[in-house]
C-alpha cells in the first residue's frame, strides 16, 4: 500500500541558498575594505581605540614608600571588609617602634575583586590592579606574599569615583 | 532607714531613682548614655573632661552630669540642641591635638573617642594642616607604655592611683595644652594593680606592652570567666583570637572586683594556650599501653575504682571547677577517701581603697568550693597518704618531684590531665579540659559561687573532668544515669542542691555553708 505523500509547492526563489550565500558573501567582502578592529593580543595589547579600563579592578599590588618599605602598618581592616577572606595578616613592630606586616598574604584565587581592600585602606597602601595577565604554572603561586605585592608594577586601580560615576 | 526615691524625666523617659544619685547613673538607669571621658563608676568625679554636660529645664546653662545630683521632678535632656552643641565643640577641641593613628593604635575599636566622634563629632576638622603637638612615648611601667599625642587628660589612671591604688605615682604635669600624664621621675608605674589603668584610659593612651599590636579590637572574641588565680574570684573576660587567648580583662562586678583586676591574674594566661596537652585517653595495663576510645577508658576508670582494696587519695589542682570536684569525689564515694587541693601560697597584694579586694595568699580559685564537697588544703597530709594508697586520683594538680615519687608508688594512678606526667606511672591518661574550655562554678573565698563560660574549644578528645568521673560512676552500678550538662552536674551536687548554673547569673550568689579555713 502506497503511503500517500503530499509535496509541497516550494517557493523556490525564497528558499534557494544560491542567494543567502552570496549575501554572506558580500559581506565578508565588504568588511576586507573596512578598518581592522580585530586587536592582535598578545603582541598588541592596546591600541588608540581600546585600552583597559582605569577603573579595572585585578591583581593586588602593595604601594612602597621611599625606603623602599610597604606602607602598610597591619591595622588590619582590609581582612576585616574582604568578603571572601582572602587576606592573612599578622602584626608586628619594627626597632623603631613602628607597627607592621610580619605576613601579608593574599590569595587571589579566593579574592572577588571587590576592591574594598584599597578603598579601607587608611595608608593607601593596598591597591587592588589594571592587570589580568595572572597565568602560573602552580597553584600556591596565587597566593601573593608581601614581596610579591610589593614587587608589582602594573598601574593601580583609580577605582569607581561617586563624583564621576561614569568615568569621563 | 530606707531609701528616698526620686523621680525624674530624661529625654522623654521618667525615671525612679535613690536620692543622690548622678544625673549620668540615673540617664544609665533610663537605658540613656551620656557620653563621658572623666567619669568612672568605681572613681571620684572631677567634672574635667565637660563631655557630659546635659541641659536641664529651668537651669540658666548646662551641667555636667557626673557630678551633678537629680532633684525632684528635674527635666534633663541629654540630646538637646544646646548639649548635643557643647559636645560638639569638647570633641573639636579633644582632636586639635589628637593625632592620626587609628590604624595603629591597639584601642582603635573599643576606643571612646572615636564611638563619641562618630556619633555626634563634627564630619570635618576647621584646623586645617596645622602641626599637631607632638611627645615622644614614655615607658612607664613593666607594662605600660603612655602615648602622650593620644591623651586626651581625662586624669582616670591619676584618679585611680591616687584614690583607688592608693600608690600616687602619677600626675597632670604641665598646664594648658602643654598638659600631658607625668610620673614620678623615681617612681615606676608597678603597683600590682597598675594595670588597670590602660582598661580606664577611654582612648589609647596608656596601652599593655604584652597586648601591643597583637590583635585588632573588632578581631576578639570575648568571653565572660572568672580568674582562676586566687581565692579572691575575680570576674574577667577572655579575648581571644582565632582560638588563642590574647589577654585578660576585668568585668565589672561590684560585689567581688568593681572594674578592677590585679596584674598577676592579668599576665596569667599563657597556660591556656599550652600546645603540649593530653589529647586521647591512654590507659595502661596487662595488655600494654595504649590509646583507647572513651568507653574502654571509663571502663578503666569505673573497674580501678571498684576493685581497690585499700583507701583512696584525691589530689586537686587549684582551678579544678566544683563540678570536676563534686563528681570525682561522687566516683570514690564509699571507699576511705582522702582528698586535698593544692594551694599554693603567695603574698598577699591589697589594692588599697577597695574593701575586701585583694590578690589573695592562697592562689586557688576554688579553694572554698573544694572544702564545701568535702576537700582539704591539707596537702602533705594527702600526698603523704597517696604514697600507700590503692588508688590516687590526679586532678589535674601540679606536683614535684618528691610528691610525684610518693604518687607513683600508690598501686594505681588515675591522672585527670591536662598534660601528660610520665613520673607519676599512672594507669589511665584521661585528657581534660582547663577551665577556659569547660563550662563550671568557682566559689570564692566569701563564698559566692560564680560561673564561667567557655573561651576556646578543648584539645582532641579531651573532655571536662565531671563528665569523665559522672560516666565512670553511672558504670559503677545499675540505674546511675550520668549529668548530660554542666549545669546539670552543678545541681546534683549537695551543696548546692537546686541550683543551677542559670540561677548563678553573671555575677556570682553568695551560697549558703561556705568559707575557707585556711
Amino acid at each position: 500500500m502506497a503511503i500517500g505523500v503530499k509535496v509541497m509547492e516550494r517557493p523556490t526563489g525564497d528558499v534557494s541558498y544560491i542567494r543567502a550565500t552570496l549575501k554572506g558573501m558580500a559581506l565578508t567582502f565588504k568588511h576586507m575594505f573596512q578598518a581592522r578592529v580585530t586587536l592582535q593580543y598578545p603582541e598588541v595589547r592596546s591600541s588608540d581605540d581600546w585600552r583597559i579600563a582605569t577603573r579595572w579592578r585585578g591583581t593586588h599590588r602593595m604601594l612602597t614608600d621611599e625606603q623602599g618599605r610597604s606602607k602598610c602598618v597591619a591595622c588590619g581592616l582590609c581582612p576585616q571588609i574582604c568578603p571572601a577572606n582572602c587576606i592573612k595578616l599578622v602584626p608586628g613592630e619594627d626597632e623603631a617602634g613602628n607597627r607592621y606586616p610580619l605576613i601579608y598574604e593574599i590569595d587571589e584565587f579566593r579574592c572577588v575583586f571587590c576592591g574594598y581592600c584599597q578603598e579601607v585602606c587608611p595608608e593607601e597602601a593596598i591597591h587592588v590592579g589594571v592587570h589580568y595577565e595572572n597565568a602560573e604554572y602552580s597553584r600556591d603561586r596565587f597566593v601573593y606574599d608581601l614581596e610579591r605585592l610589593s614587587a608589582q608594577v602594573h598601574p593601580v586601580s583609580t577605582l569607581w569615583d561617586p563624583t564621576d560615576p561614569r568615568g569621563e | 532607714m530606707t531609701t528616698e526615691s526620686v523621680s525624674v524625666t530624661i529625654d522623654g523617659l521618667s525615671v525612679s531613682v535613690p536620692k543622690g544619685t548622678s544625673i549620668i547613673e540615673a540617664a544609665k538607669h533610663a537605658g540613656v548614655l551620656v557620653p563621658h571621658y572623666c567619669y568612672h563608676p568605681s572613681l571620684p568625679s572631677p567634672a574635667v573632661c565637660r563631655m557630659c554636660l546635659v541641659e536641664i529645664e529651668k537651669f540658666p546653662k548646662l551641667v555636667p552630669a557626673c557630678v551633678t545630683p537629680i532633684v525632684e521632678g528635674q527635666v534633663i535632656h541629654v540630646h538637646s540642641p544646646a548639649a548635643i552643641k557643647a559636645r560638639e565643640g569638647v570633641l573639636e577641641f579633644l582632636l586639635i591635638n589628637h593625632p592620626l593613628d587609628c590604624p595603629v593604635c591597639d584601642q582603635a575599636g573599643e576606643c571612646e573617642l572615636q564611638d563619641f566622634v562618630f556619633q555626634e563629632g563634627q564630619a570635618a576638622s576647621r584646623y586645617g594642616d596645622y602641626p599637631k603637638r607632638y611627645n615622644p612615648v614614655e615607658d612607664f611601667g613593666p607594662d605600660i607604655l603612655y602615648v602622650a599625642n593620644r591623651c586626651i587628660l581625662c586624669t582616670r589612671c591619676v584618679r585611680f592611683m591616687d584614690h583607688v591604688a592608693e600608690e600616687p605615682v602619677l600626675n597632670v604635669s604641665e598646664r594648658g595644652d602643654r598638659a600631658y600624664i607625668g610620673i614620678d621621675p623615681s617612681a615606676t608605674l608597678d603597683h600590682e594593680w597598675a594595670g588597670n589603668v590602660v582598661d580606664l584610659c577611654p582612648v589609647g593612651s596608656l596601652v599593655s606592652k604584652d597586648f601591643l599590636h597583637k590583635a585588632r579590637a573588632w578581631d576578639l572574641d570575648k568571653h565572660a570567666s572568672i580568674c582562676p588565680g586566687c581565692t579572691q574570684g575575680c570576674n574577667i573576660t577572655v579575648d581571644t583570637r582565632d582560638d588563642v587567648v590574647v589577654r585578660l580583662r576585668p568585668r565589672a562586678n561590684l560585689e567581688v572586683n568593681r572594674h578592677f583586676i590585679c596584674d598577676t591574674g592579668r599576665r596569667d594566661y599563657r597556660w591556656m594556650n599550652r600546645g603540649d596537652r593530653v589529647d586521647a585517653p591512654v590507659v595502661a595495663d596487662a595488655a600494654g599501653r595504649r590509646t583507647v576510645a572513651w568507653p574502654a577508658a571509663l571502663t578503666h576508670v569505673a573497674e580501678t575504682v571498684a576493685n581497690a582494696s585499700g583507701s583512696v587519695v584525691v589530689l586537686s589542682g587549684g582551678r579544678a571547677s566544683v563540678e570536676s570536684i563534686g563528681w570525682v569525689l561522687r566516683l570514690v564515694d564509699g571507699a576511705n577517701a582522702t582528698a586535698a587541693m593544692h594551694v599554693p601560697l603567695g603574698e598577699e597584694r591589697a589594692i588599697g581603697a577597695v574593701p575586701n579586694l585583694a590578690l589573695r595568699r592562697e592562689r586557688a580559685a576554688n579553694l572554698a568550693g573544694a572544702e564545701m564537697l568535702g576537700m582539704t588544703a591539707d596537702w602533705a597530709t594527702a600526698v603523704h597518704a597517696a604514697s600507700s594508697a590503692a588508688v590516687v586520683i590526679v586532678l589535674d594538680a601540679e606536683l614535684t618531684d618528691d610528691e610525684a615519687a610518693a604518687v607513683a608508688r600508690a598501686k594505681s594512678v588515675l591522672h585527670f590531665a591536662t598534660v601528660a606526667d610520665p613520673r607519676l606511672g599512672a594507669s589511665a591518661i584521661l585528657p581534660i579540659t582547663t577551665m577556659v574550655e569547660e563550662q563550671g562554678v568557682y566559689v570564692n573565698r566569701d563564698g559566692r559561687a560564680q560561673r564561667f563560660l567557655p573561651a576556646k574549644p578543648a584539645p582532641g578528645m579531651a573532655w571536662p573532668a565531671w563528665r569523665i568521673a559522672a560516666e565512670a560512676w553511672a558504670l559503677g552500678a545499675e540505674g546511675r544515669e550520668a549529668p548530660g550538662t554542666a549545669s546539670a552536674a552543678f545541681t546534683a551536687l549537695e551543696p548546692f542542691a537546686g541550683l543551677t548554673h542559670r540561677d548563678l547569673g553573671f555575677t556570682g550568689r553568695v551560697v549558703a555553708g561556705a568559707g575557707v579555713s585556711a
